[in-house]
């Protein structure tokens, strides 16, 4: 629109258009600095509740929920009661030493003689692909022992019924000059906390 | 005769105004007026939406505060069982390769035959596990192979061979814990030793064992 155009508007056409574009202006100015501020606003709090909606429906569905995780807690402490019974943990950081007092009844009940007790190589439980965690590592204790094939039995017999989960790893009965006094070796696994390379 | 009119015009341009019953002056501004009042409906909407938003939003956040204690007792319980069944999975896959071979062994002592006598029963040992490959940068947690193979040695003497075939046709039933059907005779040959006054032979049978499978 050049000058000649506005200068030769009515007045009250002049009026009316710089009313309008009075408003026009007032207009473009809500719109910048009252909607699009209120609108980002708007959809950032909307994007937060969500969040939060979704973080309460969590939480309402761990909070219903939580009875049947105390009940798996106390089926799995149940279950694995029986294994920390059988796990082997050191007396005064000797492992042979707590084997031995778990051993000597058994041994003495089975007559055995000339009974040494040292450690033997702990190996890394095998586990799949891919292992999260080594959790617990097979603890070996190496017992020798003098005695007849009939105590080296009745021995492991007594063994594996007070201890499910120990293992014979490795045996050797040599015979000797005497029937009743054969050289015995056992090797016995037990399950023992803490992995073997990295804890 | 013809009659001819004459239309004369003796107003100004700025003094002109339009035919028509919409009028431009008029109806620009209240357009505008409209516009500006449909921005300030829009902001006014937005505006309760937003105070309605946060009103929920202060609201679900007071409710989370006062559960979080609670559900933060859930989630440490919840950890808590995790890390007890990935034990209670390792100590399965332990319980799974426990070798019981009492009762095989005790049995034993009742197949060997009068001409047997046993000098040596062993399981072989165990090869090295290899937690540290050769290039690696840290040690392995585990062996990755889960299954484990020993050989059970029985060495002794005999006077002849029917002895010892019968003591192996034994070992081939009943004793599925102890030894598998896969052996091999490491040495039959003559011995220095003797009784009722001829030579003694002695004998070395190696047999697989079972296998020990740490698996579910």
């Amino acid at each position: 629109m050049n000058g000649g155009v506005f200068d030769n508007m009515a007045p009250t056409a002049k009026r009316s258009f710089i009313v309008t574009i009075v408003l026009f202006a007032i207009a473009v100015v809500i719109y910048l600095f009252c909607l699009q501020p209120c609108e980002a606003d708007l959809e950032r709090t909307r994007r937060s509740l969500s969040e939060l909606q979704d973080k309460q429906s969590r939480m309402n569905a761990d909070l219903r929920n939580a009875g049947t995780v105390k009940k798996d807690l106390e089926d799995l402490n149940a279950a694995l009661k029986v294994y920390q019974d059988a796990m082997l943990v050191p007396l005064l950081e000797s492992y042979a030493m707590r084997a031995k007092t778990l051993l000597d009844p058994l041994i003495l009940g089975a007559g055995l003689q000339d009974v040494q007790y040292n450690n033997d190589t702990f190996r890394a439980l095998p586990l799949p692909n891919p292992i999260p965690r080594q959790l617990h590592t097979r603890a070996a204790i190496k017992v020798t022992a003098t005695g007849s094939y009939q105590q080296a039995i009745s021995f492991l017999l007594r063994l594996e019924k007070e201890f499910p989960l120990v293992s014979l790893r490795q045996l050797g009965i040599v015979s000797q000059s005497s029937p009743e006094h054969q050289a015995l070796t056992f090797v016995l696994e037990w399950p023992a906390k803490g992995g073997l390379t990295r804890k | 005769m013809n009659s001819s009119s004459l239309h004369l015009n003796l107003l100004k341009p700025t003094e002109r105004r339009s035919s028509s019953p919409i009028r431009l002056r008029v109806m620009l501004p209240i357009c505008a007026i409209l516009v500006c009042a449909g921005l300030l409906c829009w902001w006014g909407m937005l505006f309760t939406n937003l105070m309605m938003a946060k009103t929920q939003a202060s609201g679900i956040e007071e409710d989370l505060a006062n559960k979080g204690k609670q559900h933060a007792e859930i989630i440490k319980l919840r950890d808590e069982a995790r890390e007890l069944k990935l034990q209670l999975e390792q100590l399965d896959y332990y319980k799974a390769g426990v070798r019981s071979v009492a009762e095989p062994l005790a049995k034993f002592a009742e197949i060997v035959p009068m001409r047997v006598q046993i000098k040596e029963m062993s399981f072989s040992p165990l090869p090295a596990q290899i937690l540290q490959p050769p290039g690696a940068k840290a040690p392995l947690f585990g062996p990755t192979e889960n299954v484990e193979t020993q050989k059970l040695v029985i060495a002794g003497l005999t006077t002849k061979e029917t002895p010892v075939v019968s003591l192996m046709e034994s070992l081939s039933s009943g004793f599925e814990k102890l030894v598998t059907s896969e052996r091999k005779i490491k040495s039959f040959r003559q011995d220095n030793a003797e009784a009722e006054g001829r030579k003694l032979l002695s004998f070395e049978v190696e047999y697989t064992m079972p296998e020990r499978r740490f698996a579910k």
